[in-house]
């Protein structure tokens, strides 16, 4: 995509064609990538302002954007076997007066205190093996805490999946320890991607095998409602969805088969199980419906909502295997990359009516990590914004972020150009509108020229017009995995 | 998701509900071995510290203690002496029954929530220590330090 509108801008066929003949080494060279899986220092990174490097913040625009990543992927000369098996570093950017201010801390959960005491991966994880000898008393001690984040009462809380959320400071972000939200749920897991109503009500699951938990929490953080349901199938949950009524439990065909270290190697690809989805009543946990579509893996989702027939949409990322998270990026973190031979993810929209066939729509449109106006969580609504993920030849990821409007399909998007990988964007709402998509679009990327992580604001319902403003660091994190905007 | 607490639930749970003592046999006190098991690393010196004392690998396996003991948890360690003991090999289970229930309680995916430990300080890597792990062997007067996990 950059390439030809390079080609066109240089004005020559022979411009393009010394292009495309550039090998791929050369840009591996002056394009370092490598800096988005480059262990963080040990002590975190001070209050740190960014440079303005483009336009200026808008009016209205203060809070903080946290992200969770991992960011540890070297011991000596070892590397982490499996990214998502990096312990998570939390980071803030905080907007005010125009500036934007990074800091960012390890969370430090058991897992970090034992591997940087012994100076090595020991803990077996996701992908990682660990020390066989290595003893492994509780979920929590395993917890790498690095997958996203949640702001909820005084805390801000770093989110895994198969373990507790690790409670941290919002304005220091020193570590306060693992959130039990009652003393009967000690260690219980809880999902990385909890969901919120626009009343502030969190909703979120805990996965143990074919059993799933639910949690229903206030805006202050406290525990109202917990219950169990039970799938059936031990399948891996990463995310689910909401509408108003109910809780969408998407049951895939990537199963736990057997008791080995890592988790990945103790799953299997079953594709005859077909992606189920179980339909649970967010006022009684035991009225359930089921529907099924073709089999899929996914990670994310973007949202659901029922329209007045009692018809479940929900827009979806879907991958067709899981060869993508059995393999977890090990080249990459150990400096190599060549073009992935698997097909990215790609946007579908999921219908799924009250009786009758569940349809799953794919789009074509290879995207990742959408997100949503958090106004209209559950509610009817039309806009989506995500990352691209179509690959490429001279580095891993990709420099593109999209809108899509279910509605009229009119795409909108904004490539940053061929040095830059883009991380998730997040819609953060104008303070005093209710239109859906009136806001902004706020997200980081990597500048692999400039070896510095950069945070972009647009117009979230013109980013074609490019960033309205971006920051960039003095020096490059490494690349995270989810964010959330909290307002000041 | 589940990568450590699917391996662990309920494995841990089940075997450490202690069962009563069923066959404590009288030793003569020429033969008897004295066994101290101190447990170290309280957090809370509050409830009971349960602790099971099974011989051969039956017992252990099947949680059928030949001697138990319910102590009040008041300082940083405990300590329960069973004297009377037949010389030979044995495993200890304990756990700390913080809140005084008389269970050792567990999340709904049958993670324990109260501390618990094993004799040489056998490790939990995706389910409970064995007999081979958590034997040892009695004679004259024997000590077992077992920290809380």
């Amino acid at each position: 995509m950059s390439f030809s509108r390079r080609g066109f801008l240089a004005g020559s066929s022979a411009a393009m064609a010394a292009l495309a003949t550039r090998p791929a080494w050369a840009d591996q060279n002056s394009l370092y990538w490598q800096a988005g899986w480059e262990t963080a220092p040990a002590e975190g990174f001070a209050p740190t302002e960014m440079t303005l490097v483009r336009g200026k913040l808008p009016e209205g625009l203060n809070g903080a954007l946290y992200r969770n990543g991992p960011a540890q992927f070297r011991y000596g000369d070892k590397t982490l076997p499996h990214w998502f098996d990096g312990d998570g570093m939390v980071h803030s950017i905080r907007f005010a007066n125009g500036k934007a201010v990074h800091t960012g801390r390890f969370v430090q959960t058991e897992k970090r205190r034992i591997e940087q005491a012994q100076k090595a991966f020991v803990v077996p994880g996701f992908g990682t093996e660990g020390d066989p000898n290595f003893a492994v008393s509780n979920p929590d001690a395993a917890n790498a805490a690095n997958t996203s984040v949640l702001r909820v009462g005084d805390d801000l809380l770093a989110l895994w999946e198969a373990g507790s959320a690790f409670a941290m400071d919002p304005v220091s972000l020193e570590t306060r320890g693992p959130k039990t939200w009652r003393e009967d749920l000690k260690g219980m897991p809880f999902l990385a991607h909890p969901k919120v109503e626009p009343n502030g009500t969190i909703w979120n699951l805990g996965i143990g095998g074919s059993r799933v938990g639910i949690y229903k929490i206030s805006p202050a953080g406290a525990l109202q409602e917990f219950g169990l349901v039970d799938t059936g199938l031990a399948s891996y949950i990463h995310d689910f969805a909401m509408t108003e009524r109910s809780l969408i439990i998407l049951v895939q065909p990537w199963v736990y088969k057997r008791n080995i270290p890592p988790f990945t190697a103790s799953m299997a690809w079953e594709p005859e199980h077909g992606l189920k989805v179980l339909i649970v009543d967010k006022n009684d946990f035991s009225k359930t419906r089921w529907a099924e579509m073709p089999p899929r893996f996914f990670f994310h989702t973007g949202d659901a909502w029922e329209d007045e027939s009692g018809t479940i949409h929900m827009d979806i990322a879907t991958y067709e295997n899981a060869d993508f998270v059995e393999h977890g990026e090990a080249d990459i973190i150990s400096g190599k990359y060549q073009k992935p031979k698997t097909a990215p993810a790609q946007m579908a929209m999921a219908v799924i009516p009250k009786t009758g066939e569940a349809k799953l729509i794919d789009t074509g449109l290879p995207a990742e990590f959408p997100r949503i106006d958090p106004r209209y969580q559950g509610q009817v609504r039309n806009q989506v914004w995500m990352i691209d993920t179509s690959q490429r030849d001279h580095a891993p990821g990709s420099s593109i972020i999209r809108r899509l409007n279910w509605d009229s399909v009119t795409p909108d998007a904004h490539d940053f150009g061929r040095e830059h990988m883009v991380e998730e964007h997040l819609f953060v709402p104008r303070p005093g509108s209710d239109n859906e998509g009136d806001g902004w679009l706020v997200g980081t990327t990597l500048n692999m020229r400039e070896r510095a992580t950069e945070v972009h604001v647009f117009d979230a319902m013109r980013i074609n017009h490019g960033p309205l403003a971006s920051f960039r660091a003095p020096y490059a994190w490494p690349l995270g995995f989810h964010g959330t905007w909290a307002s000041a | 998701m589940t990568y450590v607490s699917q391996t662990l639930s309920a494995l841990i749970a089940a075997p450490l509900l202690l069962a009563a003592v069923t066959s404590a046999q009288p030793v003569h006190a020429d033969d008897a071995a004295k066994l101290s098991v101190t447990v170290q690393n309280v957090e809370k010196p509050q409830g009971k510290m349960m602790i099971a004392v099974f011989k051969d690998e039956a017992g252990y396996d099947g949680s059928q203690p030949v001697a138990a003991s319910a102590a009040p948890v008041s300082a940083e360690t405990v300590t329960a002496v069973f004297s009377d003991l037949e010389p030979g090999e044995y495993g200890i289970k304990i756990y700390h029954d913080v809140n005084d229930d008389g269970e050792m309680n567990t999340n709904p995916f049958g993670m324990p929530t109260e501390p618990f430990g094993f004799s040489n300080d056998a490790p939990v890597r995706f389910g409970p220590p064995g007999w081979n792990a958590a034997k040892f062997t009695l004679e004259g007067e024997t000590v077992q330090t077992i920290t809380l996990q």
